[in-house]
C-alpha cells in the first residue's frame, strides 16, 4: 500500500520534472537571494508558505520572514489592530497572523471581533448583539441583555418572549476583503426552556443596502424542528435507524438540507447561514443581514444571540 | 537575434532608422548588444548608471550570459512597446508565452532581473515560480527546483506537527 503510494508520487514528480523541463537542471533555487525566495513565497498562499518551511533551510528562513507574512496580513491590519482595546504585540508577523486566526480580537469598543481565515488570510468579523437592531430589543419584558460566560462579547441578547421576531445587522463592505465570497452566519444558542421556535421556519436574507429581492432562506432555528415528524408514513429503513439513534444527534429528516438547519460550531455555539454575497462593492457598499419570523403570530422564547459572523466561504 | 552581434558596433554607425540614443551592453561571455536607451532603462540599475553619467561606453553585465541577456532584452523591448500602447490583454498573453521556459532559464532570468533591478521581469519570473509551487508537496518542490533537503527529520516533524493543517 505504502509502496504503491510512493511509486505514484515518484511518477508524478518525474512527470512534473518533464513538464518543467528540468531533467537536466544544473542550478539550485536555494541559491537565489533570500529576498527573491521570500518574494516568491509571498506570491503563494499561507498554506504553501507553511509547506515551504520544510523544503530547505533557505526556504524555511524566507517562509518565516516578516516580509512574507506582512503580505498575507490584510493591507489595513494596522488600522484594525489600533481599534482594539488591548495591545496586540507579537515578536513576528507570522506569530501575529496565527494568533489572529485562532484568537479573534475585540475591536470598536468590544462591539465587533476581528479574525483571519487561516488558509486565505481574509478578514472575518462578528458583530455583537449590541450593534444589531432588534425589534422590541429595548423592552425588558421581551428581550434580556446579559453576560454569557461562553460569549466573546460582554453581552448577549436573550429572547424572553415575543410574537414578532425581527433582527437586522449591517456591515460596510470596505471593512471586508475585496473580491471575496462571504457568508453571514447567525451565532446563537437555545435555552432549555425554548418555545415556539420549532413551529414555523424563520426567514433569513442577506443583501446589499439599497437593493431589493434576493434569496430568502427558510430555516428552523431549533434543530428539533419541525415539530411534526416529516414523511412519517413513508419512512425508509435508514430513516428508521436515524430516528432510532436520534438521541445521539438531532433527527435527520428526509428532504432536509444541512444548510437549512443550524450546525454546531467548535466553540459550542450553533450557527446558521443567513446568506452569501460576493464583495465587489469596494468602498461604498453596505451589506444588510436580516432575520424574520413574524408570520405565525405565536409566542416564542429561548433564543440566545451572540452575534452575526461574516467570514469567507470555504471554496471546496 | 537581431539585437545580438559579436563585434562592438559603433553607436553612430547604427543602421537603425531610429534617431533615439543607443547603449551597448556586454554579456559575461563578451558579446555586445546595442539597444535603444529606453529599452536599457527598463533596468533600474542601468538607469542609475546613466543618470550618474555612465553612458557613452559599453556597459558590462558581468554575470549575465549572452543567451539570457538577449532574452532579457526581448522582454525590455516588448515592454517599452507595451508601455506606449497600454494593451493589458496583449501584454498578459505575451508575458505568458515569454515565461514558458525551463527551470534553468527561469533561474537565470530571476538572477538577471534581480541584479539589473528590472521590476516587471522580476515580478513575472517570481510569479511563475510561485504558481509552480502552489499546491505542491515539499518533496515535489525540491525535485522540480533542484533543492537539497537540509532540514533534519526532527525539524521537519516539528514543523509538520505545528502546522498540520497545511499538510493535510
Amino acid at each position: 500500500m505504502a509502496d504503491n503510494q510512493n511509486s505514484e508520487d515518484e511518477a508524478r514528480e518525474r512527470e512534473n520534472r518533464m513538464e518543467e523541463g528540468s531533467s537536466s537542471t544544473t542550478v539550485g533555487f536555494y541559491a537565489l537571494p533570500e529576498g527573491c525566495i521570500s518574494n516568491i513565497i509571498s506570491l503563494t498562499s499561507p498554506q504553501d508558505a507553511c509547506r515551504s518551511l520544510v523544503v530547505s533551510s533557505e526556504f524555511r528562513s524566507a517562509a518565516d520572514s516578516d516580509a512574507v507574512w506582512e503580505r498575507f496580513l490584510p493591507s489595513d491590519y494596522r488600522d484594525i489592530l489600533s481599534r482594539s482595546a488591548s495591545a496586540v504585540d507579537f515578536p513576528s508577523k507570522k506569530d501575529l497572523y496565527f494568533h489572529l486566526c485562532d484568537h479573534p480580537i475585540l475591536i470598536d469598543d468590544g462591539q465587533k471581533s476581528f479574525a483571519l481565515e487561516r488558509r486565505s488570510g481574509k478578514k472575518c468579523f462578528m458583530i455583537a448583539t449590541n450593534e444589531l437592531s432588534i425589534v422590541w430589543g429595548s423592552t425588558p419584558q421581551y428581550w434580556a441583555w446579559r453576560f454569557h460566560p461562553e460569549s466573546r462579547f460582554s453581552e448577549v441578547a436573550e429572547l424572553l418572549e415575543v410574537c414578532w421576531l425581527e433582527v437586522h445587522g449591517k456591515i460596510e463592505t470596505r471593512m471586508l476583503s475585496p473580491r471575496t465570497i462571504y457568508g453571514a452566519y447567525l451565532v446563537f444558542k437555545l435555552a432549555e426552556n425554548r418555545r415556539g421556535l420549532d413551529i414555523l421556519p424563520a426567514e433569513l436574507s442577506v443583501r446589499f443596502a439599497g437593493t431589493e429581492g434576493g434569496d430568502v432562506r427558510s430555516v428552523y432555528l431549533d434543530p428539533q424542528s419541525p415539530r411534526q415528524p416529516y414523511h412519517r408514513n413513508r419512512m425508509t429503513f435508514s430513516q428508521l435507524l436515524r430516528r432510532r439513534f436520534s438521541l445521539l444527534r438531532p433527527p435527520m429528516l428526509e428532504g432536509r438540507q444541512e444548510a437549512q438547519y443550524p450546525q454546531e460550531r467548535q466553540d459550542g455555539w450553533l450557527e446558521i447561514e443567513m446568506g452569501e454575497f460576493f464583495n465587489d462593492r469596494g468602498e461604498d457598499g453596505e451589506v444588510e443581514m436580516n432575520l424574520m419570523e413574524v408570520k405565525g403570530g405565536h409566542w416564542k422564547c429561548g433564543l440566545i444571540i451572540q452575534g452575526i459572523e461574516i467570514r469567507p466561504k470555504q471554496i471546496k | 537575434m537581431a539585437s545580438s552581434s559579436s563585434s562592438l558596433p559603433s553607436p553612430s554607425s547604427s543602421s537603425s532608422s531610429s534617431s533615439s540614443k543607443k547603449l551597448v551592453l556586454r554579456s559575461s561571455d563578451e558579446k555586445h548588444f546595442e539597444v535603444d536607451e529606453a529599452v536599457a532603462l527598463q533596468s533600474e540599475m542601468i538607469k542609475q548608471m546613466v543618470e550618474d553619467g555612465f553612458g557613452g561606453d559599453v556597459i558590462p553585465l558581468l554575470n549575465v550570459s549572452s543567451n539570457i541577456l538577449s532574452k532579457v532584452i526581448d522582454y525590455c523591448k516588448k515592454h517599452v512597446d507595451f508601455d506606449s500602447k497600454k494593451k493589458m490583454d496583449d501584454r498578459r498573453r505575451w508575458d505568458a508565452e515569454y515565461i514558458d521556459v525551463g527551470v534553468d532559464e527561469l533561474y537565470h532570468l530571476i538572477m538577471a532581473a534581480n541584479y539589473r533591478n528590472i521590476k516587471g521581469l522580476l515580478d513575472l519570473t517570481c510569479q511563475k515560480v510561485a504558481d509552480t509551487i502552489k499546491g505542491k508537496k515539499p518533496k515535489q518542490i525540491r525535485i522540480i527546483f533542484n533543492i537539497k533537503n537540509d532540514v533534519t527529520p526532527e525539524g521537519e516533524q516539528k514543523i509538520r506537527k505545528e502546522h498540520s493543517w497545511a499538510f493535510e
